[in-house]
């Protein structure tokens, strides 16, 4: 009977799920072989070359904006982490009241809002602190926008975390005496470590891809790498513009593949 | 962890730190992306000893949307010939009086009354060119110069047709294809517009920006374009040209204009008459394949450009049309045309 009705058996799953996976990744796998083309064109094959790897490192707008998506990646990484660790610690280890589904649903509001709403309310908020106050932060204002939209994405991971570890162990931690901050620092944090890393490395990942908000965010000379394959368009993609998103692609899929295999660990 | 934060944290410090400019001035451009060449820059750079940032937008309307919402920092805007217009309108430059320039003499008399900027008390010419479309010859060697390859096409050319996804570059074509005038409320001759784009749309394959891609792999034999991407388009298809329809078709110029609450104001000044010189204006041209406005410049543009059949019109040629913005109504009633279109 629940052979029945498992998704694995039922008729064409099979097939169903190979157009799924080919509708996804077949693109993808273009952008990627033409990135490796010698001609100029992103559509016409000629001859394998890795010219344009080289040219794309090479172009000052690339490295500039590489740079730039970095910079603002790590800032929202370390901060956004730790701001999230805080807040599943939070409400992970007190007794649960109406309090904690309201701070829980607060936390995740950035993962509901359309992104265009946060990016123009993330922008009328920042142009209203320059002209009240005449407070700008430069590029802190990109990195405070992208720490708070990586928040919930870092919270994630390490809440579910804290939520499956023995709470007996800190229990016996604070039996034996130990300061609440050295059960802290000797108990919670090497357990629920997984979960902080996995949620950075969310966080970077999703940092490194927006675009939406950084267009609207970003200030002169704050081109991250995404808005500056966004702007090409126009004018013409070459396969520089593939090679970059090669570049962009392996980093994510090195980068998923690790919270993968670290998801894993934290579940055996 | 205290030590992985000092570590980040001094790392960012550092970047930062990298990244400051060190020359005497600042200034920070805001242009079309893939469009401001380089070696300009640089000599800007050197000749004023200014460090310049670019950043690049995909459409005027990007442009407006973030310079309304309160983006500040930036001096330096290129909009389109109504864009500027309305950024004049909605009080968002500076009136910098480029006619007052040193370099002003050197632009060429048609670009100076405008109807974006009568007298140029606001904007100086960037590059200019027109919207028309390009036939690969080899497919269709018939009589390109009319709008009926896109409205009614040649056996040959059916569903082998990319457009343009813009709005006005459609609907204006069709309205120049019917002989109807320009920013039009009629109702009935609207209609005849509709049903004219509605049953020319069977024949179209994909209606695209990407028009250089879409012409190269073959997916289609025509495009609607831009004369400078039907140029490098015909770097790849040699049998490809640049059709200037009988009908009219539209001209287009960005222009460089200067933020009213620009930080750099005087560098953005020395910059618009910067590039007012001829040989500097070359260097834009050279980059961005387009033609510039300036007088002269022509003498220092690559050759290959200056005999370009997408660049030099024939005599024969009707002259571009420069269509300025249609008022509320008139973009109400073409929305719905488009709109209706496109489901």
């Amino acid at each position: 009977m629940a052979n029945a009705l498992d998704l694995k058996r039922q008729p064409g799953f099979a097939s169903v799920a190979m157009i799924c996976c080919f509708v996804l990744y077949a693109p993808i796998a273009v952008l990627v072989l033409f990135s490796f083309n010698a001609n100029r064109s992103v559509t016409r094959w000629t001859e394998f070359s890795l010219d344009w790897y080289v040219r794309a490192l090479a172009n000052e707008g690339i490295q500039h904006a590489a740079l730039i998506s970095i910079e603002v990646a790590l800032a929202a990484t370390v901060f956004g982490t730790a701001i999230a660790t805080a807040g599943a610690l939070a409400t992970t280890r007190i007794r649960r009241s109406r309090g904690t589904n309201i701070a829980y649903t607060v936390i995740n509001m950035p993962l509901m809002v359309p992104e265009i709403v946060t990016a123009i309310a993330t922008l009328s908020f920042f142009a209203l602190l320059r002209t009240g106050l005449g407070i700008s932060f430069g590029l802190g204002n990109l990195m405070i926008a992208h720490t708070v939209f990586c928040i919930p994405f870092a919270y994630l991971p390490i809440r579910a975390r804290l939520e499956n570890m023995d709470l007996t162990l800190e229990q016996a931690a604070a039996d034996l005496y130990a300061t609440p901050w050295r059960t802290f620092r000797r108990v919670t944090l090497p357990l629920m470590l997984p979960g902080i890393i996995a949620g950075a490395m969310l966080a970077f990942i999703v940092s490194l891809d927006d675009v939406i908000i950084t267009l609207l965010v970003a200030g002169p000379g704050e081109t991250t790498l995404p808005l500056y394959i966004l702007g090409q368009i126009r004018r013409g993609v070459t396969p520089e513009v593939n090679a970059v998103s090669t570049i962009l692609l392996a980093v994510s899929i090195l980068f998923v593949t690790l919270f993968f295999f670290l998801g894993r660990r934290q579940r055996s | 962890m205290t030590r992985l934060f000092t570590t980040a944290a001094a790392l960012v410090g550092l970047a930062f730190a990298a990244g400051q400019a060190f020359a005497a001035g600042e200034l920070h451009i805001y242009n079309w992306g893939n469009y401001t060449s380089p070696e300009l820059i640089e000599k800007f750079e050197k000749a004023h000893d200014v460090k310049v940032t670019i950043d690049g937008y995909d459409s005027n309307e990007t442009m407006l949307a973030k310079i309304k919402a309160g983006a500040a920092g930036y001096d330096i805007v290129v909009p389109g010939d109504y864009m500027v217009q309305i950024m004049v309108s909605e009080g968002l430059l500076a009136e910098t009086n480029p006619s007052a320039m040193a370099n002003y003499k050197n632009v060429e008399a048609r670009w100076k009354d405008v109807y974006w900027d009568p007298g140029r008390k606001y904007s100086v010419p960037w590059q200019w060119g027109t919207t028309s479309f390009g036939v690969n010859t080899a497919v269709y060697d018939g009589d390109i110069d009319t709008l009926a390859i896109l409205f009614d096409p040649p056996e040959v050319l059916k569903g082998r047709i990319n457009m343009l996804n813009d709005i006005n570059d459609v609907i204006n074509a069709g309205l120049r294809y019917l002989g109807h005038p320009r920013c039009n409320k009629d109702k009935a001759q609207l209609k005849e517009l509709s049903q004219l784009l509605l049953s020319a749309k069977q024949h179209w394959r994909t209606m695209d920006y990407s028009t250089i891609e879409k012409l190269t792999s073959g997916d289609v034999d025509v495009s609607q374009n831009w004369n400078g991407a039907s140029m490098r388009a015909r770097k790849q298809i040699p049998t490809l040209k640049y059709a200037y329809p009988r009908e009219g078709f539209t001209g287009w110029m960005d222009n460089v204009a200067v933020l009213k609450n620009a930080p750099n104001t005087e560098n953005a000044k020395l910059f618009q008459d910067f590039i007012m010189d001829p040989e500097n204006a070359a260097l834009i041209s050279n980059f961005a394949r387009y033609a510039n406005g300036v007088a002269g410049s022509d003498k220092f543009m690559d050759p290959e450009m200056t005999a370009a059949p997408e660049i030099i019109m024939p005599a024969n040629a009707p002259a571009p049309e420069f269509v300025p913005p249609c008022d509320k109504e008139v973009v109400d009633l073409y929305n719905k045309v488009w709109t209706n279109l496109k489901k």
